[in-house]
């Protein structure tokens, strides 16, 4: 979904890190980089999630300038991207430092401070360590489901994931999508037995027609208008189904 | 009255009834206001009306827009003589009445030079041009006869007979370049948005005027509001747009006020809505009022706050004359640069490139403040020097100081030390300098303010306006701003300057908008001219004797007057001396301060390092 | 005045149209009138328009013009820009903190006094100033500022 699709004509050719690409204009130079097998260092990007760019750890040299790899698109012939070069690894290493003063145990966090040899600075810390890096993955992973419960609100530091008026928010349909889009994992839920607990509010688990297995909740299944199996059971009914199909010759 | 063709509006100006034979204009702008405008209008009013002058009382005292020498104000400014009055109040009003109104006579009294009353020969006055501020001192900006009386919709008039290419191509050959920041040439933006796709197009002013000391755009939008209307409505004509926005700052009501009201007057001459002045082209424009965030100044968070969401910047690798406002082409240019519009349209190119210098054509309004003599708004032709701006039009440094450094460009621009002061204040040659033009913003710093503080200020206000959606600005301004905290209260270490400079080089490299990348400017600039300050400050030495117990003061003998001014305001009591004797300082009482050094027009005042940092 | 009832948000806020730009003149009309945004507000701003609750939370929350807890009746702004800065606004501010009682930013208890910072409110050259109810004075002092209160 990070194709934008305003841009028409013919495939354009270029490098990237001195090998040669041919792309259709308008392509992601994170994506164009990864066909290619060239990794670069993402954390607010998300495949299932509209692009942000704005945790600019993917810093990448296009011309003379650092662009989001993530977010950048590629548009004229003839262009030429690195993705690893002492500017670029320097930029990478100050992010990263950045991210460990909010998040030091978050274990992406730690691997790229490994990767990059980055360590705590002490006399840096001026914010609290509370985990989140205010990448924005939950609200848009959120925004993605239709629910828009939480967002971010306020500004600069003081900038928060939270629901309406620092409440548990009431659109919350429970379906933890915030949860497991986090990178740094600091999005608490719990589940016992049928219910489930995130973002303070509690919710129902209804179980699998089939399995009876509590697995989503109420709200979820409502939004979702789905069949209420569980993913095990749909998969064992969408293979059942296919396999009673008749066969043609 | 409705013009249905150029000719109409023509006919209609040619007809205005006479204006009276001499005219008291009282200065409207921010800073007379603030002291009581309004009651000198009325004061002069009421002695015009005592005087007989009933018929014409009302056209005869007026307010203008501002006249710029507002450390003076209230300021009033006479027609057709040209003389300037300071420091007036409403007991002066019976004088200027009688000797000026009736007489034709200057009060000399009320005049910087009282053996020439004239504002052209004032040295405020002398090195200015001022054209798009023109119609200060000659008009009632909320009057709109006025504005067409002075030359007003002539360009619009001449333009839906030229057509639109005309109007974009005399834009692009003028040179203009943007007046709100970053000087791209306005012609290229016409072009793009002129060709680019798309039925629904808009034209926007930004008029979110957030740089603390910078007041050019609301005086422009009080002074002189239509002309900004009248350039945005030649711009939509260019490009094909039918609808446009006037983004205006929240703390300027009254800017909105005169907005709206001289919209609804040309919409009632036809001069905006269908089919103005018969050309079959239509213009919708309306005021947005922001919310009172500094970064909805940048362009793709300005467009965010109109389309009703959180003013925050999106990543801008395609341009809004592409994909703007909703997605369509837009053309966003700073309410001064759309003043200049008409001017261009009516005069043509050559005419404006006539001013100013060769790459940066035309005249620009700087907002000239801090610890200078005479702190105001001035109109220059670009390239003029800063010190000219500094010693001429401002009139140099306070008594007994001297001047340390220029700080251009507003929050994300740069300190310039003296040393530069010959530079032209252009768009290119600034940046080459390690500051910016900004949005013209001048703030003289003297000997009194230390660098380091200065640094801290704007990182300070830069970081509670960050909008936090970016990284390197939210959580790197959070620490440069913690770093530059501990210079200023003795708690820094060795190699806090190192560190503080990677941090800020850094962060221009990698932060997602405009503001983010110069967000680091002034602590950039601060440590590449006043490298030794922060050192000192690393050592627990303030040379400034701003940053509090971070110094100690002394007494040159040779230059105390013994005025006791520094002893009266001494609150430890540690400044000692008889009357009109030379003071000295007791050091074991002195608990530094600073409060004594503001106080000393001779400059016998001095810091030392505390003892205990030797 | 600050109690808000249905029936005069809906009078406030029934002359705009139901589309999302109309979010920030929707809410500013409110903070007008009531001098906050009640919770009310929010909510029934996010019904009209359609929108959802935690975005009309967030851009409340985002414009310092609007507020989400009531502003005093007599509110003292002290302006931060830079000419006010260089010439004491710190001092100027110290003086009303201690005159008030209250902090940068805080309103007090009884809901009559507050004290704010704006950034620069374009009177430069009056240095340092600040405003009363809108009403700007110029070249203030500690001392000054004390009698204002």
């Amino acid at each position: 979904m990070n194709e934008p699709s305003q841009y028409l004509g013919p495939m354009i050719k270029g490098t990237i890190d001195g090998l040669s690409i041919t792309v259709r204009p308008g392509t992601v130079l994170l994506n164009a980089a990864r066909t290619l097998g060239i990794h670069i260092p993402t954390l607010c990007h998300h495949e299932g999630l509209p692009p942000d760019g704005n945790c600019r750890l993917c810093v990448s040299q296009v011309g003379g300038r650092l662009v989001a790899s993530c977010i950048y698109p590629l548009t004229a012939d003839g262009f030429q991207a690195q993705t690893d070069n002492e500017r670029i690894r320097y930029a990478r290493s100050l992010v990263i430092a950045l991210m460990l003063i909010r998040a030091p145990e978050a274990p992406v966090v730690v691997a790229l401070a490994r990767e990059y040899g980055v360590t705590e600075q002490p006399r840096l810390r001026r914010v609290t360590a509370d985990g989140c890096l205010r990448c924005g993955r939950c609200v848009r992973a959120c925004l993605t489901g239709g629910a828009e419960a939480v967002s971010l609100v306020g500004r600069g530091t003081a900038r928060i994931v939270t629901g309406p008026f620092f409440e548990p928010p009431p659109d919350c349909v429970g379906c933890l999508s915030c949860a497991r889009m986090c990178p740094t994992g600091i999005i608490g839920f719990t589940e016992l037995f049928d219910r489930r607990q995130i973002w303070g509010r509690n919710f129902q688990l209804v179980p699998c027609p089939t399995c009876g297995r509590p697995w989503a909740t109420e709200e979820e299944l409502a939004r979702l208008n789905a069949d209420r199996l569980c993913p095990a059971c749909r998969r064992r009914a969408m293979a059942e189904a296919i396999s009673s199909c008749p066969t043609e010759n | 009255m409705r013009f249905a063709d150029p000719d109409q509006l023509q006919d209609y100006c040619l007809n205005l009834p006479p204006v009276p034979p001499r005219r008291l204009w009282v200065c409207g702008g921010p800073g007379c206001l603030a002291s009581g405008a309004e009651d000198l209008l009325a004061a002069l009013r009421m002695e015009a009306t005592k005087s007989g002058l009933k018929d014409t009382a009302e056209l005869s005292c007026e307010p203008t827009g501002c006249l710029g020498l507002c450390q003076r104000g209230q300021l009033v400014t006479t027609e057709p003589d040209g003389y300037v009055y300071e420091k007036v109040s409403v007991e002066d009003a019976y004088e200027i009445v009688d000797q000026t109104l009736l007489a034709g006579l200057p009060v000399s009294r009320l005049c910087q030079d009282p053996s020439d009353p004239k504002a052209k020969n004032h040295p405020f006055y002398l090195p200015q041009k001022r054209l798009i501020m023109r119609r200060f001192g000659r008009i009632n900006p909320e009057r709109f006869d006025d504005y067409l009386r002075t030359g007003g919709y002539q360009a619009l008039a001449l333009a839906v007979r030229l057509g639109p290419e005309e109007v974009a191509f005399r834009i692009e050959a003028s040179g203009l370049r943007g007046r709100g920041g970053s000087g791209f040439p306005a012609g290229r933006k016409w072009k793009a948005c002129r060709t680019a796709e798309g039925d629904q197009k808009y034209v926007l002013a930004n008029g979110d005027e957030g740089d603390p000391g910078a007041f050019m755009n609301r005086s422009l939008m009080e002074g002189d509001p239509l002309a900004i209307i009248e350039g945005l409505t030649l711009g939509a004509y260019a490009v094909g747009a039918n609808q446009g926005y006037i983004y205006v700052r929240h703390e300027y009501p009254l800017s909105v006020a005169r907005l709206r009201l001289s919209i609804s007057n040309a919409e009632q001459c036809g001069l905006l809505g269908d089919n103005i002045l018969g050309s079959g082209f239509s213009f919708k424009l309306s005021v947005v009022e922001g919310g009172g965030a500094f970064v909805c100044g940048e362009s793709t968070a300005l467009m965010a706050s109109i389309e009703g969401r959180e003013g925050q910047p999106r990543v801008k690798y395609v341009r809004s004359t592409e994909r703007g406002l909703w997605d369509k082409p837009t053309l966003l240019q700073n309410v001064e640069t759309w003043a200049n519009v008409p001017l261009i349209v009516e005069n043509g190119p050559q005419w404006f490139k006539s001013l100013g210098s060769e790459s940066n054509p035309g005249t620009k309004i700087f907002s000239l403040v801090g610890q200078v003599r005479r702190s105001g708004l001035a109109e220059l032709p670009l390239g003029t020097k800063i010190r000219t701006v500094v010693e001429e039009v401002g009139g140099g440094h306070l008594p007994g100081r001297f001047i340390k450094a220029v700080q251009t460009g507003g929050p994300s621009g740069g300190c310039l030390p003296v040393s530069e002061l010959d530079l032209p204040l252009d768009f290119d040659r600034l940046p080459a300098a390690g500051t910016i033009m900004g949005s013209g913003g001048l703030i003289v710093i003297d000997d009194l303010s230390c660098m380091v503080d200065v640094a801290r200020y704007f990182t300070k206000f830069l970081m509670t306006e960050s909008c936090g959606k970016c990284l390197p600005c939210r959580e790197g301004l959070a620490v440069i701003d913690g770093l530059l905290n501990d210079l200023c209260q003795s708690k820094a270490q060795i190699g806090d300057t190192d560190k503080l400079k990677e941090l800020a080089l850094t962060l221009s490299e990698t932060a997602l908008c405009g503001l983010g990348q110069s967000a680091a400017n002034p602590v950039i600039s601060t440590i590449r001219y006043f490298h030794h300050e922060y050192i000192e400050h690393e050592q627990g030495y303030c040379r400034s004797g701003r940053c509090q117990g971070m110094f100690i003061v002394n007494i040159d003998s040779d230059l105390c007057s013994g005025c006791g001014a520094c002893q009266t305001a001494c609150p430890s009591g540690a400044i000692i001396g008889r009357e009109r004797k030379v003071r000295q300082v007791n050091t074991s009482k002195c608990i530094s301060c600073g409060a004594c050094l503001a106080t000393c027009h001779f400059g016998a005042l001095k810091t030392a390092r505390r003892a205990n940092h030797e | 005045m600050t109690n808000p009832d249905q029936k005069t948000l809906n009078s406030i806020l029934d002359g705009y149209p139901g589309e999302p730009v109309n979010l920030l003149p929707m809410l500013q009309a409110v903070q007008t009138k009531f001098r906050y945004l009640p919770r009310e507000a929010i909510i029934l701003v996010a019904e009209k328009l359609s929108l959802p609750k935690s975005r009309v939370f967030a851009v409340a929350n985002f414009y310092r013009a609007l507020s989400l807890t009531p502003k005093g009746e007599k509110v003292f702004t002290v302006c931060q820009g830079t000419a006010c800065h260089l010439r004491g606004a710190p001092v100027v501010i110290g003086a009303l903190e201690k005159a008030l009682g209250l902090n940068l930013g805080q309103t007090s208890p009884d809901g009559r006094y507050g004290l704010e910072s704006v950034n620069c409110l374009g009177a430069c050259a009056l240095a340092p100033v600040v405003t009363v109810d809108g009403v700007l004075h110029g070249a203030m002092t500690a001392k000054k500022a004390a009698k204002l209160v």
